[in-house]
């Protein structure tokens, strides 16, 4: 595996593959889809036996299978895996999907051993090419200071490129000071934004050589 | 770090050939002291211990209640399991840093404890690359383009910056190895007080 397709989720003409071992962060603000994009990138390699790994801070691990079950009419459950650090009740996902609870979104060493125990569940399958998702990090820097959130990303998203996985991260860009969301951004390969204009919405792709990096339309 | 630079490397074992073994072969390189069973080990760890190696089977108590004991009293140090069993996820669950298998051979005991020795600095070299990326996006944030390419300082930022990721990277070793990611997340957490 050396790309991950991510066939007719962006624009036409920007990108349909992403490099195994890229890390990409979705910024925007609130309510503009970034969850919704998260959710396509993540499951657009299902039919080619990919794995999916996300690790939910907010919506639970059942809601995340119902918006996976929406995407992929022909899900397979046995490649799909949640980290559930709502809080919520996810009694039915844990039943149907692998799924692994932490107490608190600021338990990060909780976090990482989950995604680990899964990774190698899938490895056990014989599912070696992963898309993981965070969604999202704006909520991880509610729970702990933004130096730990930030080591831990620079961590975890060297993980996912050792791994040769992709990543696929979130953060409300409108929920934090513009040096944080400078920070966090700097630590990923390619940079996703997401805007809502009069005019409808608009997505820029930014850190991919020979892929334009100015707004375009994207309904 | 012991009172000199060498570092200080605490075998517990308690079978006597087993731990003079490990002593002859380690003590060129390191400060090593030796605990024969777990009341032992816990007597004198403290933190001028870089290493435990800690033998998972002993009698009285087990490698994973001093662990426990260790990771309680805040000691700053890391451990790894010695086990004759072939460890399984409960190793990283319990909390130790690394595992060697039983009976070890000399390579593998010194990769082991350099890997460890390296982690150490993780998150303080982390740290001050944080400090440095959060500088240069707050210049960022302030200054215009043009403003930047004429500033020194951040020339040395980016500079310094490029420095530190590799130094983090060297500490950081194999992410695709599943008690160095485990064990790299731990550390940057033990400052929070809440880390295993």
């Amino acid at each position: 595996m050396s790309v991950y397709d991510i066939d007719a989720t962006l624009p036409d003409g920007s990108v349909d593959s992403l490099p195994a071992g890229t890390n990409v962060l979705i910024t925007g603000p609130a309510m503009v889809g970034k969850r919704e994009l998260a959710f396509q990138l993540l499951a657009a390699g299902h039919e080619e036996g990919e794995g999916v790994l996300c690790v939910t801070t907010s919506a639970s691990a059942s809601t995340m299978l119902d918006e996976f079950d929406r995407r992929v009419p022909t899900l397979d459950r046995d490649r799909v895996a949640i980290v559930d650090c709502s809080g919520g009740d996810s009694q039915q996902a844990i039943r149907e999907i692998a799924t692994e609870r932490v107490s608190s979104p600021g338990d990060l060493t909780g976090i990482s051993i989950s995604t680990a125990k899964l990774v190698q569940r899938f490895s056990e399958r014989d599912v070696s090419n992963i898309r993981h998702g965070l969604v999202s990090i704006s909520t991880l820097i509610q729970y702990i200071n933004l130096s730990t959130v930030f080591k831990f990303l620079h961590i975890y998203t060297s993980r996912i490129e050792d791994t040769n996985g992709l990543g696929i991260f979130t953060l409300d860009s409108t929920s934090h000071d513009p040096k944080t969301v400078n920070t966090i951004t700097s630590e990923f390969d390619c940079v996703i934004e997401l805007r809502e204009t009069e005019s409808g919405r608009d997505v820029r792709v930014k850190g991919l050589p020979g892929v334009s990096r100015s707004w375009q339309k994207f309904e | 770090m012991g009172e000199s630079d060498t570092p200080v490397v605490l075998v517990v074992e308690d079978e006597p050939d087993v731990a003079e073994t490990y002593r002859r072969w380690l003590q060129s390189t390191y400060d090593v002291r030796v605990a024969v069973d777990g009341a032992e080990a816990l007597s004198v760890v403290d933190d001028t211990v870089d290493v435990v190696l800690l033998d998972r089977m002993m009698p009285e108590m087990s490698g994973a209640e001093v662990l426990r004991e260790i990771r309680d009293r805040g000691v700053d140090c890391r451990v790894a399991m010695v086990s004759a069993v072939d460890p399984d996820f409960d190793v990283i669950e319990m909390g130790f840093d690394e595992y060697v298998t039983k009976p070890p051979v000399r390579d593998e005991l010194f990769d082991t404890i350099e890997g460890l020795l390296e982690r150490a600095d993780l998150d303080d070299d982390l740290q001050e690359y944080y400090s440095l990326v959060a500088r240069r996006s707050a210049l960022e944030t302030e200054k215009t383009q043009s403003e930047l390419a004429a500033s020194d300082e951040y020339d040395d930022l980016v500079a310094r910056i490029d420095q530190y990721r590799e130094i983090v990277d060297e500490d950081l070793g194999d992410m695709a190895s599943d008690t160095e990611f485990v064990g790299a997340v731990r550390e940057i957490m033990n400052d929070q007080g809440d880390g295993l």
